[in-house]
């Protein structure tokens, strides 16, 4: 595997996905959502809160809302990921693709990486601006910074990674049965929903210690990424792609 | 520089290319016709190593088409233009062949004058910035051959070049192919139009999912034995008709106002004597031609035949 192959792909993916408003907008309305609206509505419900049971509730809640960023890493690459194996195929562009010097599995892997950066990044980049105002907020109001904490640290440093790879890899299995974006979108979404249900209702009903539901999810989303990566590669050959991809 | 043998792909039940054997010279043009559904993309696939055969040998150059390492080197050496041109329409020209130089491995310096080079022969380097969106179907066309050509390719494979081109993007991407020829590069090009393979290609196949025929285009107007030979003259008398009635090696014989037209096996041989013939019994000869099947006529008769068999 040349990953410098896989890089000039990826390069070019994000060259692509520049030049699209949707995308685009896509990337920064939902972490800026979740990451100005989101803690704006907290510390507004908070105030109303007793000061004696504020640092409880504000803790609750924070974590409640940190499973929020894993649904928009899984969210977002069910925009990209399909404008970038099913806008392929849309503009016929992979057999020329296929017909240069490089491996499925470099092909899969920049195409993927292109997919999973600006996912991983733009929910990043709203989960920052959501800790710089509720620690803000935390530190005038109960005197101390509500995150990191130990469960935020595993649900953004290897839940949100983890779910935005499963959606990805999601994605390419769908792109080769759809030629439509919209119908891959919508697939991706239902491919999703799972994580999505899992992760609201771990977080709400609170079944297990959460630092332990973090690194048990962890686990699953391990085995399942790894398990949809040899199902990806098995749809991502050019044979496959050529012969059989819809 | 181009070999298979009994090269065969099966999808299923269906057979889309069977034993093919074929062999094209370096520097040759080598055109490759048939109907649709002929099995003409299969085989062009197979080639460039984009999909695998079900049995059969083929080779590019020094490399078998078999495993991975040799499929990844004759990609490199070989550069295809597909049915469709596939070009990234929100990416400029120079960003399309760029990002594909890159992938084909070559460096900077020489992808920068390559870029150039194309794009000015081609007439667009001064729209080398813009989307290719918004270029015409004939100008796209030029932008992916010259994407094919990004590496200074031994091979170039040709899926239909001109199709879907009105005549002016056609003629413009015709004189372009005839410029590679130059170059010596060796040009395996998948076509419909008959004329345009005639006028392009050093040799042509013609194939129906099996090998037809095999042959230059003025070998392939000749094997179908229509050859005539037509005889213009002033005036044709009673005495001319009988002395060419009288020759052996006039098969057949009909007139068309002050034209004979005449079978013969082998007129290169017996056009001589047949003149001599006239002449001697008073026929003013004005011109002696030689009436030949077109190309296309012989490409409907043996695909015909093929159906049929």
């Amino acid at each position: 595997m040349r990953f410098w192959k896989s890089w000039i792909v990826t390069t070019k993916d994000l060259g692509v996905f520049k030049k699209n408003r949707y995308i685009l907008y896509s990337l920064i309305a939902l972490p800026i959502l979740m990451g100005v609206l989101v803690p704006l509505i907290l510390i507004f419900s908070l105030q109303a809160e007793a000061a004696s049971l504020r640092q409880e509730t504000a803790t609750t809640l924070v974590n409640l809302f940190t499973a929020y960023f894993v649904i928009i890493a899984a969210v977002l690459p069910t925009i990209i990921a399909s404008y970038s194996f099913v806008g392929e195929k849309l503009e016929k562009s992979l057999e020329p693709l296929l017909a240069t010097p490089t491996t499925d599995g470099e092909l899969l892997f920049g195409k993927s990486l292109a997919a999973f950066i600006p996912c991983v990044g733009a929910t990043y980049i709203g989960a920052l601006i959501f800790v710089v105002i509720i620690d803000a907020w935390s530190i005038l109001s109960i005197g101390e910074f509500l995150i990191p904490n130990v469960y935020w640290a595993i649900v953004m440093g290897a839940v949100t990674p983890l779910v935005c790879i499963l959606s990805v890899e999601a994605n390419v299995i769908i792109s080769s049965r759809v030629n439509d974006i919209r119908a891959a979108q919508q697939l991706g979404a239902f491919v999703i929903l799972p994580i999505i249900l899992v992760m609201v209702l771990a977080s709400t009903v609170q079944t297990f210690p959460l630092v332990t539901l973090a690194l048990i999810l962890t686990g699953a989303l391990a085995l399942a990424d790894v398990a949809m990566f040899y199902l990806s590669k098995a749809t991502f050959q050019r044979e496959e792609i050529l012969t059989k991809w819809k | 520089m181009i070999e298979t043998e009994n090269l065969t792909r099966k999808f299923g039940s269906l057979t889309a290319v069977e034993n093919l054997t074929l062999q094209v010279n370096e520097g040759e043009v080598f055109g490759f016709l048939g109907p649709n559904a002929a099995g003409k993309t299969t085989t062009v696939r197979m080639l460039c190593c984009l999909i695998s055969k079900t049995s059969g040998k083929a080779r590019i150059g020094d490399f078998e088409v078999d495993s991975e390492e040799n499929c990844l080197a004759i990609r490199k050496m070989v550069g295809l233009l597909p049915e469709n041109v596939g070009l990234y329409e929100s990416l400029s020209a120079y960003k399309n062949l760029d990002f594909y130089g890159k992938l084909y491995e070559v460096p900077l310096q020489k992808r920068q004058e390559n870029i150039e080079r194309l794009l000015k022969l081609l007439g667009i380097w001064e729209r080398k910035d813009e989307a290719v969106g918004n270029f015409s179907k004939g100008t796209k066309q030029k932008i992916a051959i010259a994407r094919a050509l990004i590496h200074e390719p031994q091979v170039l494979f040709l899926d239909e070049p001109t199709s879907n081109l009105d005549p002016e993007a056609a003629k413009t991407v015709r004189d372009f192919i005839l410029d590679l020829k130059k170059e010596k590069r060796t040009i395996f090009m998948n076509t419909h139009n008959l004329d345009e393979a005639g006028r392009i290609c050093d040799r042509i196949a013609i194939l129906k999912t099996h090998l037809v025929a095999v042959g230059s285009p003025e070998d392939l107007e000749r094997s179908t034995s229509n050859r005539k030979t037509v005889v213009h003259l002033e005036n044709i008398t009673d005495a001319v008709l009988a002395a060419v009635k009288k020759l052996n090696v006039v098969k057949n014989m009909r007139t068309n106002e002050n034209k004979l037209i005449l079978d013969m096996d082998n007129p290169e041989k017996d056009n001589p004597q047949l003149v001599k013939a006239v002449v001697k019994a008073g026929g003013n000869v004005q011109f002696v031609t030689e009436l030949r099947s077109s190309l296309e006529d012989v490409y409907l008769k043996l695909i015909r035949e093929a159906e049929t068999k």
